[in-house]
């Protein structure tokens, strides 16, 4: 995502040169691959004249080469279809209409061929920023999408856990019972083993097991989740409302909150401006969803180490108790 | 080929296994020399089941099983019969629900009075299940889903138990009894968030739950709507306040939207917001459900304030 950013901001310096033979090829090469970068937008950039698609065959810098490339990929961009929402693309206010293509503007024929690739640059770049905006978005859904399912599975692995718990306990009655039933054995066998037993008394009854409430060890580093969680909410309480609000209106009321933002190395544009800050905002929603991601990640992997343990005594239970189990058996089929 | 070789194996099975049965019907047949005969009744009945199963038909499989266990009961080893029960059960799901619910009831029974709730409550599930799939009795299936729920609790199981409390205030609220689910799903929720790992998903539990609290104030249409939002507001203060994790979701600001678009009887920015949540993380079937009902009442409350 910053790359992009990166790229965005080398197209600002070109806008403002000079044209140079380099310049106009590369607008033409632009025009020519007839790229629309994705997200919302419904216009594919068409060539304009003849002579643009003659030029198809013009050198590149690496410069540009580069800027293709990404366009290319952000084209191929797989677009997730949401019926729910409008596609609206707030359109420059310095065009009359949408921004729907750029070869329509009536004021086109009047200008200079400067101004005209300058404003090709201009839609150019906007449909970038668009594009990133919205895939941004799109990466903030599959963020929640995880962690959804994170949360899902930990809650099965609670269930498990509670499960695993049930089975030892009831494999430590098998137990006592075992023992129970080998005392019987003992005195059914023989008279002496009958006096043995006396003796030895009652089997004592195996030490309490704790009471399974919350059965998981509060990691140092969970616990640590809660705290920020907390922090975080007085933060997020102040921003956020404010850009949805802003996100919602459109572009025109950037102008009022242009002023708050930090200025250095935003784009002059306003409109620009405010989809690098929307792009930001979410950037930033992002990390604080793939920080939530990662404690979750961490608490799914203790709670699985210690169910692992868990069974693993489980099995040496089972074990025990299938080798009592069968001895028991032997012992009194010799009785009969 | 295979399977009806195997069935007519299976029938002449049953058909030995009646035989055996006929020949205890003397008060002898209970007696230590005969009891063999019967168990090899059981064994019969339960090997002709079982092939039944593999032809596929699964009604006589149930049957056969169905013997097997009053058998069993006979023989006074409840928990084998009780094995046998759910063995029917299982077979006559496929094809006839009601006998299907009646032999797991049974084996519920016989589970109980032995005191293993936790598989009690298992059962209880899947007889709910049938009757939400099959039957599609919501009431019966709700009042399972409770019991299993109680039994669960009882064995000290919250988290299963939790599940099926869960389902139980779906069922609630689609129902319209919102206050039981708002009172389940504020019950999940506090427990979810103690726990280190459940604390994630107890902000969804919190989010349906005001939900809830929405509708409930729809129902009581006297209610004006200032006093409407204030209780909401408060429960929605009480969450933040309790968890607060949950003021920084996007579903407590998706809340205070609807809050604010309720208020001024503002239709437009009440899809606003429900899209633009929506276009994030989607909406599952049953919230959409709940947030219709709210709009719609709106929309009724547009109308009634104009005439």
């Amino acid at each position: 995502m910053r790359s992009h950013n990166n790229t965005l901001w080398r197209l600002e310096p070109q806008y403002g040169r000079s044209e140079g033979a380099n310049n106009a090829q590369w607008l033409k090469e632009e025009e020519c691959s007839g790229m629309s970068p994705g997200g919302g937008n419904k216009a594919v950039a068409q060539p304009l004249t003849l002579e643009s698609r003659a030029c198809c065959d013009s050198h590149l810098t690496t410069q540009d080469h580069r800027l293709l490339q990404h366009l290319l990929r952000m084209a191929a961009y797989p677009k997730s279809h949401n019926p729910f929402a409008d596609d609206d693309d707030d359109g420059d206010a310095e065009t009359e209409g949408p921004r729907k293509g750029f070869n329509v503007d009536p004021e086109e024929g009047a200008m200079s061929p400067a101004e005209r690739r300058q404003r090709q640059l201009e839609k150019q770049v906007m449909r970038t920023a668009q594009s990133a905006v919205d895939s941004s978005f799109r990466s903030l859904g599959l963020i929640y999408e995880s962690e959804k399912i994170g949360t899902e599975t930990a809650e099965e692995l609670v269930r498990q856990g509670e499960a695993i718990e049930r089975t030892k306990r009831m494999l430590d009655n098998m137990d006592q019972d075992m023992k129970t039933s080998q005392k019987h054995i003992n005195s059914i066998k023989s008279v002496w083993g009958g006096l043995v037993n006396y003796f030895r008394g009652k089997p004592e009854p195996s030490p309490p097991q704790k009471e399974q409430s919350t059965p998981y060890q509060a990691n140092s580093r969970l616990q640590n989740v809660l705290e920020e969680s907390k922090e975080h909410a007085g933060k997020y309480e102040a921003s956020h409302p404010n850009l949805r609000k802003l996100d919602t209106s459109g572009f025109g009321v950037s102008a009022s909150f242009g002023n708050d933002s930090d200025q250095n190395g935003y784009p002059k544009n306003r409109y620009l401006r405010a989809a690098h800050q929307q792009m930001d905002d979410n950037l930033d929603e992002m990390s604080l969803g793939l920080s939530r991601l990662k404690n979750l990640g961490l608490g799914l992997q203790s709670e699985i180490d210690d169910q692992d343990v868990s069974l693993d005594s489980l099995t040496d239970k089972i074990d025990s108790l299938d080798g009592k189990i069968s001895s028991t058996n032997r012992q009194i089929k010799h009785l009969k | 080929m295979d399977g009806s070789g195997r069935e007519r194996e299976a029938w002449a099975l049953t058909a030995e296994a009646d035989k055996k049965m006929k020949t205890l019907g003397s008060l002898f047949g209970t007696f230590f020399g005969s009891s063999s005969k019967a168990e090899e009744a059981c064994d019969m009945y339960v090997r002709a089941a079982n092939m039944f199963k593999m032809a596929k038909n699964w009604h006589a499989a149930g049957d056969a099983f169905r013997k097997a266990a009053k058998l069993r009961l006979r023989m006074q080893s409840k928990h084998d019969a009780a094995v046998h029960f759910i063995d029917a059960g299982n077979a006559y799901k496929k094809t006839d629900p009601q006998e299907a619910i009646q032999c797991l009831t049974r084996a519920i029974d016989i589970y109980t009075d032995m005191g293993r709730f936790t598989i009690a409550a298992k059962h209880h599930i899947s007889v709910a299940e049938i009757y939400e799939s099959e039957l599609v009795d919501i009431d019966k299936a709700v009042a399972h889903y409770e019991q299993a729920a109680d039994y669960y609790k009882g064995e000290e199981s919250t988290s299963a138990a939790n599940k099926c409390l869960l389902k139980v205030a779906t069922y609630a609220a689609q129902l319209e009894q919102y206050q039981k689910a708002i009172e389940i799903y504020e019950q999940v929720g506090t427990y979810c968030m103690d726990t280190t790992l459940l604390k994630y998903g107890a902000k969804d539990h919190f989010f349906r739950a005001a939900l809830c609290h929405f509708c409930v104030d729809m129902l009581n249409a006297k209610v004006t709507v200032v006093l409407m939002n204030d209780v909401l507001t408060l429960a929605v203060q009480r969450y933040e306040e309790m968890f607060p994790a949950f003021s920084d979701a996007r579903e407590c600001k998706l809340i205070k939207k609807l809050l604010d678009a309720h208020e001024e009887q503002d239709v437009a920015a009440y899809t606003d917001a429900v899209k633009e949540f929506d276009s994030i993380t989607r909406l599952d079937q049953w919230q959409t459900t709940m947030l219709l009902r709210i709009k719609k009442t709106i929309k009724e409350e547009d109308e009634s304030d104009l005439r």
